[in-house]
């Protein structure tokens, strides 16, 4: 499990990327991680290539972080999830308040 | 040095023997060519002296004999005889005698012919020795190339079979090919194809596919970018690589509805996205230097991404089709290859690879050929056939945990590591952790800590929830929480049971909408959706999950 976070070349885009398990034990790492952007930021993205584990928790902390950036950034994308981890946003709909590749 | 006398008459098998053996030699004597045969066999003489006019058996009938029987190494024969006209010196050679004496003996010419034949006897002995020892390390190489192909096969087996999408062709130059295809399933359905071709050809760049190969499917199996891939194959290389050997490789991605593609090309020949209908709609170069020659800082992860559709193909080869030549040292070029691409009619692998074998007639293939083509359908990645896979043993683990180790010990995801080696079951590895880890979590939280979700619901509730949480498990004095975790073979389901030794709650205030804005409840709808049944007892205390391995709709949408 492990957080990291990295800006692309142009600072347009912020991209938050968790490794292995997404739940409460990320609670303090990933509000530190957004609360960091700058207002003129265009994207923020969560990428969740390697995330093989979420629950309910990492529900709750996205929609803090979605509640926290709305109106300083452009969007919220959550790409790359697995099948099953899509399954669990889609079942909480979360489609509608994020962008999910 | 032992030497067999063949004569008939005893003063000149006695003469002979008295002069041979004055000059050091082992004598053995026969008087006719039916005993110089038995003689032959027995005592292995390194030299023959040979009558030729004997009763029984003559010199002439003798001689080819006496060969057969040392076929392998050099046996002298030399005819004796007072024979002085030229046709019976002929005869004498032609049936295998390599020297004459004549009668009378003379001392010194016998020495001399001796001495000359032994030496060839000894260069052909040893001959054979070297041949006998060629022999033992051709055997020995062959076995070592046997294993070593062995090897090779096992570590390079991939998943291959996606005839609907990929067709290929490998012809290595030798027995081991330096070229490497690999093609593996992602965890989102995708697709990954890796094309790479070591400087060279034959064992000495064979030997890099291994380590490519072991790190392509570790690093395909996580989902990462083509790039980061690119980026670990490199580092590897880099390592274990010399200097002057690297692979020029393409990496490709294509996502599981087969819409998007994503190219890493480091090295390699140009590309083409290749239209059913038009011919080449795209080419792709090569954008970065071949795998293990950069430096981990100066490496570049950057991908080209293309949009594609079902009537597009994305083709793929090696240098070696380019740099085919044929009888007049004519290379196959890039115009050539174009040419066919664009011809409908001329563009299969197989019409390729035709045409390819064609141009290059008698001329020697000197460097490996890889052609591949990748069709931008969609994957339909195998999961469905996994249906008749589940285990058929009924599985059953319980354990309680105390309350040193609800405080201090993460259970959810080992308990779901050892539910996952069941057959069947890694394909719902992330699912089943979410079901336990609500249940348990709510057994934590709620049953023994009593926390009231409603925190969450204030601004910064969230965070605040979790620091109550930490606070509350600190000072809890005592707790028990059971989980049992049994799966039954004849339904494929995996039940879980979570009991806490808490109070319990009104199960009938479970809170269910999902449209709410509220923070909390949001666990127990997604365990009610994803699983097949969830019941609680009547107290409150224990919760129980039923989920479905097979037939389970993620996987038949």
């Amino acid at each position: 499990m492990s957080l990291t976070t990295s800006t692309s070349p142009d600072g347009q885009t912020f991209t938050i990327q968790i490794k292995g398990k997404f739940d409460f034990n990320l609670v303090q790492a990933f509000r530190s991680a957004y609360t960091e952007v700058n207002d003129n930021l265009a994207m923020v993205v969560v990428d969740l290539r390697e995330t093989e584990y979420m629950d309910s928790s990492a529900l709750g902390m996205l929609l803090n972080m979605q509640k926290t950036l709305n109106g300083k950034v452009n969007a919220i994308k959550i790409s790359n999830c697995r099948p099953q981890i899509k399954k669990i946003l889609q079942i909480s709909r979360f489609d509608k308040k994020f962008d999910i590749d | 040095m032992k030497i067999l006398v063949v004569d008939d008459q005893e003063l000149n098998r006695n003469l002979l023997q008295h002069m041979l053996k004055f000059e050091g030699f082992d004598v053995v004597l026969a008087e006719n060519g039916r005993q110089a045969i038995d003689k032959c066999k027995q005592e292995q003489p390194d030299l023959v002296l040979l009558d030729v006019v004997m009763p029984e058996m003559d010199g002439y009938e003798t001689a080819p004999l006496l060969k057969k029987l040392s076929t392998e190494v050099y046996l002298p024969i030399i005819f004796i005889t007072a024979l002085g006209d030229q046709d019976s010196l002929r005869r004498c050679l032609e049936v295998g005698g390599d020297d004459f004496l004549n009668k009378p003996f003379d001392r010194v010419i016998l020495q001399a012919k001796i001495k000359a034949h032994s030496r060839i006897r000894a260069l052909s002995m040893k001959t054979f020795e070297q041949n006998k020892e060629l022999d033992f390390y051709r055997l020995k190489t062959e076995r070592e190339h046997q294993i070593v192909e062995h090897i090779f096969n096992r570590a390079l087996e991939g998943n291959y079979h996606i005839p609907h999408l990929l067709d290929y062709h490998l012809s290595p130059a030798s027995m081991f090919n330096g070229d490497i295809m690999l093609v593996a399933l992602g965890p989102t359905g995708n697709l990954y194809v890796m094309m790479g071709d070591f400087t060279g050809h034959g064992l000495s760049s064979a030997v890099g596919t291994l380590p490519v190969s072991r790190t392509f499917y570790t690093m395909t199996q996580k989902g990462l970018a083509v790039g980061d891939i690119a980026k670990e194959i490199n580092d590897i290389l880099l390592t274990l690589l010399p200097d002057d050997m690297f692979c020029a490789a393409t990496i490709v991605e294509l996502s599981s509805k087969g819409q998007s593609l994503s190219v890493w090309a480091g090295g390699t020949p140009d590309m083409y996205i290749v239209d059913d209908e038009i011919g080449i709609k795209t080419h792709i170069n090569s954008q970065h230097m071949a795998l293990g020659i950069l430096e981990e800082d100066e490496f570049d992860i950057s991908t080209e991404n293309y949009s594609v559709n079902s009537n597009e193909r994305l083709f793929i080869a090696t240098d070696g089709v380019v740099e085919s030549f044929d009888t007049d040292n004519q290379m196959f070029g890039y115009e050539r290859l174009t040419a066919l691409l664009n011809d409908k009619s001329q563009n299969s692998i197989e019409q390729i690879v035709n045409a390819l074998t064609e141009f290059r007639g008698n001329a020697e293939q000197d460097d490996d050929i890889s052609i591949l083509s990748l069709r931008c359908g969609a994957v339909n990645s195998d999961v469905d056939n996994f249906d008749d896979i589940y285990s058929s043993l009924p599985h059953r683990m319980a354990l309680d945990l105390t309350i040193e180790q609800i405080k201090h010990a993460d259970p959810v995801v080992e308990l779901i590591d050892m539910l996952t080696f069941l057959k069947g079951a890694e394909f719902h590895r992330s699912t089943l952790f979410l079901l336990l880890s609500e249940a348990y979590n709510n057994a934590v939280d709620h049953g023994l800590l009593r926390l009231d979700s409603k925190i969450k619901d204030h601004e910064d509730g969230f965070i605040e929830y979790y620091v109550q949480r930490a606070e509350r498990l600190e000072q809890l004095q005592d707790g028990l929480i059971q989980v049992s975790i049994e799966y039954d073979p004849a339904t494929t389901c995996i039940h879980f049971i979570v009991s806490d030794s808490g109070s319990g709650f009104n199960v009938n205030h479970i809170d269910v909408d999902i449209e709410s804005d509220h923070e909390h409840g949001r666990g127990n709808v997604l365990l009610r959706e994803l699983a097949t049944s969830v019941s609680y007892n009547e107290t409150g205390n224990q919760i129980k999950i039923v989920y479905k391995l097979n037939n389970n709709p993620l996987y038949h949408e």
